[in-house]
């Protein structure tokens, strides 16, 4: 039965992320894009958490009490954690960037097109400065 | 443990801290950027090589007091010997490469500080931030790790954009910043699974547990973690399919920002290409696939070059073009041809920003970075128009500067290892790139001057001369005492393969 709850979040961020693939390529909203990307990120860290996880086993922290060999063998492996904090802090900072950009965007351009926004911009030669 | 290498990372982190603090006091912003930056290049070259473990956290082996403390159950495996903490590895690969990084992150800092105005701390501190990224990336033994910094520099060349009031750059950032979404999250996935399966995310230790036969390497999700590293490493780098969106990331940062910006990428592609030979080397693929999107980046980027009207985008197009050469020496798979590839990078990343801030003055004068705008610019600046054809002249491979010997030594490898076609492609696309170059030297500088062009410059910065004559001689030394470097190098590419 365990195996199977690790098989089947295995399977939920498999799906997290080929859906956020599909709306970071296909759908044009750019929100909805950054949504997208969100979404792979979260699989991602799903499927960190999910290898990290140790049917029966404990929080891997070592309390008064235990012995070292049992906590060795039964406490869950906690660097999949630690990396799933990090590409949490990550995430928040890449996603605050993104959704500073797009306000700035929103206001020149009044849309959040993508196809209208970000269309492909061959070189005009003014710096602009 | 020694504690100069972690410097060559927190050194221009604190730095990068204290400038955004000091932002609007220009002053203090020149002198602490001009002092650290000078500091940068020199640490790795007085720094012994070897090993940082981070928290003093050696492997159990080492620390005959702590193994004794634990099971077992601990000492009597694999994991007595593995790394239990960020690792940090500093050999002569990495000395050169910090060297070089340092330099380029110098100039191009000490060109923004007198280029710009009003000297903006937010700007250095993206360019040290950066550069402490790169470092990182450069010395970690940690895939994890590297992955942190990954982000972090992308995030610092997003900034970097997005400084340079350039005309569209916010758009340019976002369409970076959501590919950059898609491949760096795939890249943390084949890590990931590079942990699920090996129990590690120190370099090494993945590479003992698949040679000693911990892991199948045959298990098909090695491979798709290969895939997915792989397509990290294009998305860091540039290479196809994300060329155009490198150029254009290139075309929108100021001049000085640009020639950073190509370092990093030259240095993540070298760092990550190194750490793909390392864990899949056995697989023949590996090779194949290094290879095919190295030529591709060779073709796609020369070839687009040659179509861009804006010198910017030309000069971004060529340096993904130039990394395709890099990636043909890695990819031989003979410690010649890597060590060629090596060499190759060292000097690219020192030529594009020689290119970069050569044609910046351009753009400094006139604010015009379209070629069709422009011409008859000799009679302004005869000096800087020899420099800027010297950088050209270097790109290309023309003796007796520095890409000259790395070129030969790649065509002479392709040959040593089987692969004269590839020597071939090589030839001739440094012919068309000389061919590029020289139709944008003569459209810029030699024909007759439009009527309506502008100066709004006068006066080139000393200190962007100043750069682009340290430039030149490193190019020259370089070209003449290649040897300087490729010692180092040829150590590194022959503990590689």
């Amino acid at each position: 039965m365990f195996i199977d709850v690790q098989l089947a979040s295995f399977f939920t961020a498999g799906a997290i992320i080929v859906l956020g693939i599909y709306a970071a390529l296909f759908l044009d909203n750019i929100i909805k894009k950054i949504i997208g990307l969100s979404f792979i990120t979260e699989g991602v860290n799903l499927f960190l958490v999910t290898i990290g996880y140790k049917p029966g086993g404990v929080v891997s922290i070592f309390l008064p009490g235990m012995s070292r060999e049992w906590f060795v063998q039964n406490s869950a492996y906690p660097l999949p954690y630690a990396m799933v904090l990090t590409s949490i802090v990550i995430g928040a900072s890449t996603l605050a960037v993104m959704l500073g950009i797009v306000i700035i965007l929103y206001k020149k351009h009044s849309t959040l097109s993508a196809s209208k926004v970000l269309r492909d911009d061959e070189e005009t030669g003014d710096a602009g400065e | 443990m020694n504690p100069l290498i972690p410097i060559m990372v927190i050194l221009p982190i604190c730095c990068a801290l204290l400038l955004n603090l000091f932002h609007n006091k220009d002053k203090t912003v020149k002198i602490l950027a001009i002092v650290v930056g000078l500091v940068l290049p020199i640490i790795p070259l007085v720094a012994n090589y070897g090993l940082h473990y981070f928290g003093g956290y050696s492997p159990l082996i080492m620390d005959p007091g702590l193994a004794s403390e634990v099971p077992s159950l601990i000492t009597g495996s694999a994991l007595n010997i593995f790394h239990p903490a960020i690792t940090y590895t500093f050999a002569s690969a990495q000395k050169i490469f910090i060297f070089i990084l340092g330099i380029v992150a110098f100039f191009a800092i000490f060109t923004s500080l007198n280029e710009i105005k009003k000297p903006s701390g937010v700007y250095a501190f993206l360019m040290f931030m950066g550069t402490a990224s790169i470092s990182a990336i450069l010395l970690s033994d940690d895939i994890f790790n590297l992955y942190v910094f990954f982000e972090i520099a992308a995030l610092t060349q997003v900034g970097i954009i997005l400084c340079s009031g350039v005309e569209r750059n916010y758009e340019t950032a976002l369409k970076y910043m959501l590919l950059g979404n898609i491949a760096a999250p795939l890249l943390l996935l084949g890590i990931a699974i590079l942990l699920g399966l090996t129990g590690n995310v120190n370099i090494t230790d993945i590479i003992y547990s698949l040679k000693n036969g911990l892991v199948d390497p045959q298990n098909p999700s090695f491979l798709l973690a290969g895939g997915l590293i792989i397509f990290g490493w294009l998305y860091g780098s540039g290479l196809p399919p994300f060329h155009s969106i490198k150029s254009a990331v290139y075309s929108k940062a100021l001049p000085h920002g640009a020639a950073l910006l190509q370092a990093f990428s030259v240095f993540t592609f070298l760092a990550l290409g190194i750490i793909i030979i390392r864990i899949f080397s056995y697989l023949p693929l590996t090779q194949w696939v290094i290879i095919i999107f190295s030529l591709m980046a060779m073709i796609l980027g020369i070839t687009m070059a040659i179509m861009q009207t804006d010198f910017k985008r030309i000069i971004g197009y060529l340096a993904v073009g130039e990394l395709g050469y890099i990636g043909l020496g890695l990819g031989m798979g003979t410690a010649f041809g890597v060590t060629a590839g090596l060499f190759q990078a060292v000097n690219e990343a020192i030529i594009t920003a020689f290119l970069f801030i050569g044609f910046g003055t351009i753009l400094y004068k006139t604010g015009i970075s379209d070629t069709r705008k422009l011409g008859g610019l000799l009679s302004d600046n005869p000096w800087v128009a020899g420099l800027v054809l010297m950088a050209g002249f270097a790109m290309a491979g023309i003796p007796p500067l520095n890409a000259f010997q790395s070129k030969l030594q790649l065509v002479q490898a392709s040959i040593d290892a089987g692969f004269p076609e590839l020597g071939i492609i090589m030839v001739i696309l440094s012919i068309i790139t000389f061919m590029t170059f020289v139709k944008v030297f003569y459209t810029i500088y030699l024909r007759p001057r439009p009527q309506d062009l502008k100066i709004i410059n006068e006066t080139i910065p000393k200190s962007t001369i100043i750069s682009l004559v340290a430039f030149l001689v490193i190019c020259l030394v370089l070209g003449l005492f290649p040897q300087l470097v490729t010692d180092n190098l040829s150590q590194f590419a022959q503990g590689l393969i």
